[in-house]
């Protein structure tokens, strides 16, 4: 028998919120998969779709961007332009075709270890029956 | 190409005991610029930090990633120990293979892939960092309180007995919040205003306080150590240097409105002091209930003042100040009797709100510190409390638990008992909170010595009728239905966050959470402190609180400010925006985006006040130019991180 | 209805008083079909002028290389350019007024509307006339176009031979101009983002299957980028062609350089491209409908911006081009913007 499609999951989380609440799930010794290699950024304002297209044009099967829920972000409002410009790449990436489950958002605050550990088991089983993400993997 | 030296802590078996941390150091020994690699069993222990340290000497590093816990942790910890080595603190990265791998973790093989992946990710990082020095500013040593309550009254205070000059500003015509309006205070009973009032008295006194009273913020710029503050002075249209508070004036004013200090439960008039005790004590007239002044309607209150301190021509003025450090202390109002008309509050005379019911008690309220049914004067024989009006109700009203009602109510019923010993208290709960020194034996006395009756339910009805409020309720403990034929009603309503502190803290760029009140820094480890530096937070503007706990952040807030004003120069973190000018075009959405303000065109090209930027990046995912990006942490090096991450 | 005398009468008078530099306005072309852009300096070229439903071309797109010359100019001539405007042409002005790329003292704006009907497709018209030569071409306030060939007047309807833009635009009349030429006259559409939600209506797979078929045509021209007055950018992030690699270049600075796409016109790195193209316009695309014009390979590229068009109206009420006041589309929020899609 074949070995389980394991996939390839890029996380940006925001330093103060997301990246600490992914703390405190292994703070917590809280298991959950290892498909996910998180990349932790000031905030999720900074997070440019140039960031999630270059994480799926290299071979990325999942993308999660994730950051303080409104009105904690720790730079004020950085999640607000955060949640327009995301909205934007997910509609877009929607549109040409990817499939809807390989790019995911989420709130996630420093006291929501809980909640990071069940996105990411989510998003792994939903990614698994997919297979691997070619339609933007650099083909050169 | 820089020198790397990588980093591998066991961290006992807390990290050595899911990742091979030997394979660690051997994968990355081979990775491109990495010219040194190894683990230790405690990297942050004293002879793991030597080793780093000689391995930078050894093999001339110029760069360095520890794998090892979280960054919150001891990224400080390992950048002062490379600088000691000589290098530059910005060339050292943290790879978090604890609290993101290990711990989370089973699968040794997979976790260790994993790790290998995130020290990688790292390094790509650390390869392209520049090093960077603190950026210095110089600061302004007075500080600024918002909020004349007893937050605001005890930072400003604390601040000032250190030797800071601060100014106090406050709304109203005088400081004193709503713990002056309190008859006496739990666990003690100690009354509220001969206890505040001397505190008032020093504030009016303390030649380091300048006191702003009637005068709002109106606007904020600057940064920690440097701001630059603008307040708006109100006209109170009385000179307090010639008023000597004879009161004619008041005799003569035709105007009756509701009197704020006593809840409307007495009229005041249009030229009026807000109470006896008021700091300062001086008459204000208030314009929104004068018949008018330009043209003046009246004129009866300046005919009779004879010092001539009634003056209608003053101007609001704009009060101009530097301070480096500022605390927000704008306290609390109860939520609103309009959103809870379920419990016959503003419909029914003889239905109060805990700080009218204070009114009530106290000496110097309008009954003189008499209970009586303010619809008849009468002394109420059966009164019901009811706790958790507003609070905890998270479908219809607030959320939160406003923390205090269980003890003032239960200081009420107490209170009620003394003045009425013949009368009887009923108390509608859902449950006690009486954590707190001598909180818990408080309660129990309401129940032992004044025989408070205590009611686990909630209230489903209440109406008048016959002279009497009918309160239909639930006793849930026993199931049974209760009916209760009260005199008067007493409500433990909500706290919410005062009146416009949304609005000024918007000017003063600090977070609200959901529930509108100011956000710290850190739930735990920051929580007299906003995210903005240089601005803290004290009282039940944060959060709902009792006045020892405000008392105590309000000090806590001012040892953090005082943290500041003691130094001369502060040091800023240089991970902050830059521009590339050739690429900028000038369009100005980076500067639109800033939540600090610190991006302005010049010569049509975006430039950065390093001491304002935060290094946040919105402005550089917001630059559809690419001609920004944040220090250390550029779009270059997140897309390598990107590649490390994927294997690749 | 825009009379061309008037046009003339108003391109003279500025000329003559030395308000414009010069006129950026349309020409006939000597042999094609389609006009031609003119560039008029002097009072008397002003005859040469043309208006009519063939002047497609989105003349603000020549401003990028007007600033550009004149940044380089020791002694620049302050005076505006005067610039023929429809009113998808006036929005792109609205765009670069509101990125400060220009003020608005550099522009002289001679608004021409397109009163009810729009510019024509000329790959649309071709098909239908076959080959014959164009003489003239008029509305006739019908929905008709009357087409004069040496073979005579054709009627065609006009639905048949729009541009796609046209059929789509609600605001065909310049929402910015010093002068106004013809009426602005608001026509209704039923949904303008039909052919949109057609696309929508597609299963993931079948998208996927669409838009394959479509970019893996393109050759990575670039003229999609060239053409479009928004793409105003020294450097483009999606290009790695243009970094100025000279000798000097050293290993390390090439490194410091981003590759977010390579440059190789293989499937992956179209979508990027394409991708990073709309995503980029998001809130400044005005739909002139350039880059799918200018297309060698007939891509749908309009699609993709109109897309986001669309979701921006829908998801934040934000429409582009209307004022040069407003935030860009990504540089402001709303408290209330949905975030279902956030988990």
């Amino acid at each position: 028998m074949a070995e389980e499609f394991e996939p390839k999951i890029v996380a940006f989380l925001c330093k103060w919120c997301s990246s600490a609440g992914s703390d405190l799930a292994g703070v917590s010794r809280m298991e959950y998969p290892y498909n996910v290699v998180p990349i932790t950024v000031m905030c999720s304002g900074s997070i440019s779709p140039l960031y999630i297209l270059s994480a799926f044009s290299r071979g990325a099967d999942g993308v999660l961007v994730s950051g303080c829920h409104p009105g904690d972000c720790h730079y004020i409002k950085g999640n607000f332009y955060a949640r327009r410009r995301i909205a934007l790449i997910n509609k877009l990436l929607d549109f040409i075709g990817l499939e809807p489950q390989r790019f995911q958002m989420s709130w996630v605050s420093a006291a929501e270890g809980t909640k990071y550990t069940e996105i990411i088991k989510d998003f792994v089983k939903e990614l698994k029956p997919l297979g691997p993400q070619t339609k933007l993997g650099r083909d050169l | 190409m820089k020198r790397t030296g990588v980093f591998i802590c066991h961290c006992g078996i807390n990290i050595a005991g899911t990742v091979d941390v030997k394979k660690v150091a051997k994968e990355l020994s081979n990775h491109t610029g990495v010219v040194h690699s190894e683990e230790y069993i405690y990297m942050c222990s004293d002879p793991g930090q030597n080793l780093i340290i000689e391995a930078i000497k050894e093999n001339q590093l110029d760069s360095v990633v520890v794998a090892c816990c979280s960054p919150t942790l001891h990224e400080t910890t390992f950048r002062n120990t490379v600088k000691s080595a000589g290098i530059n603190p910005f060339q050292c990265e943290i790879a978090n293979i604890r609290e993101q791998c290990s711990w989370v973790h089973k699968d040794m093989e997979k976790a260790t892939e994993k790790a290998i992946k995130l020290t990688k990710s790292a390094v790509e990082r650390v390869h392209r960092n520049e090093s960077l020095d603190p950026i210095s500013i110089p600061v302004t040593r007075r500080a600024l309180v918002v909020g004349g309550g007893i937050a605001g009254i005890q930072s400003a205070l604390d601040l000032a007995n250190s030797g800071y000059e601060v100014i106090l500003v406050e709304r109203s015509p005088s400081i004193g919040g709503h713990m002056i309006q309190l008859s006496e205070t739990f666990p003690t009973l100690d009354c509220s205003q001969c206890i505040l009032t001397p505190k008032m008295v020093e504030v009016s006194k303390h030649p380091k306080i300048k006191l702003l009273t009637y005068s709002e913020i109106q606007d904020i710029s600057g940064y920690v150590g440097n701001f630059k503050v603008k307040i708006l002075k109100k006209p109170t249209y009385v000179d307090p240097d010639k008023c000597t508070l004879c009161d004619e004036c008041t005799k003569v004013c035709p105007v009756v409105v509701p009197n704020e200090f006593d809840l409307g439960l007495t009229g005041r008039r249009a030229v009026y002091m807000p109470f006896p005790q008021a700091i300062p004590a001086t008459y204000t007239l208030d314009i929104k209930s004068c018949p008018g002044l330009l043209p003046i309607a009246c004129g009866k209150c300046a005919d009779v003042c004879e010092p001539e301190a009634i003056d209608y021509d003053m101007k609001p003025e704009i009060v101009e100040e530097e301070v480096g450090a500022i605390i927000v202390a704008t306290g609390f109002d109860l939520y609103d009797k309009e959103l809870m008309a379920e419990y016959g509050h503003g419909k029914y005379a003889d239905v109060l709100d805990g700080l009218q019911f204070e009114r009530l008690c106290s000496a110097s309220g309008p009954t003189t510190g008499k209970i009586l049914r303010p619809s008849d004067h009468k002394e109420p024989k059966e009164v019901v409390f009811i706790q958790c009006v507003g609070s905890r109700d998270p479908e219809l009203h607030c959320a939160y638990c406003s923390k205090i009602c269980c003890m003032y109510t239960a200081k009420h019923a107490m209170l009620y008992k003394h003045h009425v010993p013949d009368g009887q208290a009923y108390i509608f709960y859902i449950d006690i909170r009486s954590g707190g020194k001598g909180y818990e034996e408080f309660v129990q006395r309401a129940v032992e010595e004044d025989g408070a009756l205590y009611l686990r339910g909630k209230v489903s009805k209440i109406f008048e009728d016959k002279g009497k409020i009918k309160v239909w309720g639930v006793d849930t403990l026993s199931g049974k239905d209760i009916e209760i034929d009260a005199d008067m009603v007493v409500l433990a309503t909500a706290m919410r966050p005062s009146e416009g502190a949304e609005e000024l803290a918007k000017k003063l760029k600090i977070a609200l959470d959901k529930d509108g009140f100011l956000s710290e820094a850190h739930p735990k480890l920051r929580p007299v402190e906003s995210v903005t530096p240089g601005m803290f937070l004290a009282g039940a503007a944060q959060a709902p609180k009792d006045i020892p706990e405000a008392v105590a952040q309000a000090s806590g807030a001012a040892a953090k400010a005082i943290a500041i004003l003691s130094q001369e120069r502060l040091f800023h973190a240089p991970t902050v925006a830059k521009v590339n000018v050739n690429l900028c075009t000038g369009c100005g959405m980076c500067v639109h985006v800033c939540p600090y303000d610190s991006l302005s065109l010049k010569d049509g090209k975006a430039e950065v006040n390093e001491v304002l930027c935060e290094g946040c990046g919105t402005c550089s995912a917001t630059c559809l130019r690419a001609a920004i990006e944040v220090k250390n942490l550029t779009p270059l090096q997140v897309n390598e991180m990107i590649g490390a991450s994927l294997g690749g | 209805m825009v009379s061309l005398e008037d046009l003339k009468k108003e391109a003279k008078q500025i000329l003559k008083e030395n308000k414009v530099k010069y006129i950026i306005g349309y020409k006939k072309s000597t042999n094609g079909l389609m006009p031609v852009p003119a560039f008029i300096k002097e009072p008397e070229e002003v005859e040469k002028l043309v208006w009519d439903p063939t002047c497609v071309f989105n003349l603000t797109r020549y401003l990028v290389d007007e600033k550009r010359r004149k940044t380089k100019e020791k002694e620049p001539d302050e005076r505006p350019v005067g610039l023929v405007v429809k009113g998808c042409d006036s929005r792109a002005i609205n765009i670069l007024l509101q990125e400060k790329f220009i003020n608005r003292e550099d522009v002289y704006l001679l608004g021409v509307s397109c009163e009810n009907t729009g510019v024509l497709d000329e790959k649309k018209l071709t098909k239908k006339i076959k080959g014959e030569k164009v003489k003239k071409v008029e509305f006739d306030e019908k929905d008709n176009f009357i087409i004069t060939t040496q073979e005579g007047k054709t009627k065609i309807p006009a639905k048949e031979i729009l541009a796609n833009r046209c059929l789509e635009c609600k605001a065909n009349f310049p929402v910015i101009y010093d002068v106004l030429l013809g009426e602005k006259a608001k026509r209704s559409i039923d949904n303008p983002f039909e052919s949109i939600e057609k696309i929508e209506s597609l299963s993931t797979e079948e998208r996927w299957t669409f838009w394959k078929k479509q970019l893996d045509k393109c050759i990575r021209c670039y003229a999609c980028r060239s053409v479009c007055p928004m793409c105003y950018c020294d450097e483009c992030v999606a290009d790695t062609i243009s970094f100025a690699v000279t000798a000097d270049t050293t290993a390390e600075e090439k490194a410091q350089k981003i590759k977010w796409v390579e440059k190789s016109p293989v499937s992956s790195e179209n979508f990027i491209y394409h991708m990073v193209r709309a995503i980029h316009l998001a809130g400044r695309c005005i739909d002139c409908g350039e880059c799918e014009r200018a297309c060698p390979l007939d891509i749908p590229l309009r699609f993709l911006n109109r897309k986001l068009e669309k979701e921006a109206k829908e998801l934040f009420g934000f429409e582009a081009g209307f004022d040069p006041d407003q935030p860009s589309l990504i540089s402001c929020f709303k408290d209330e913007d949905p975030e279902d899609f956030i988990r």
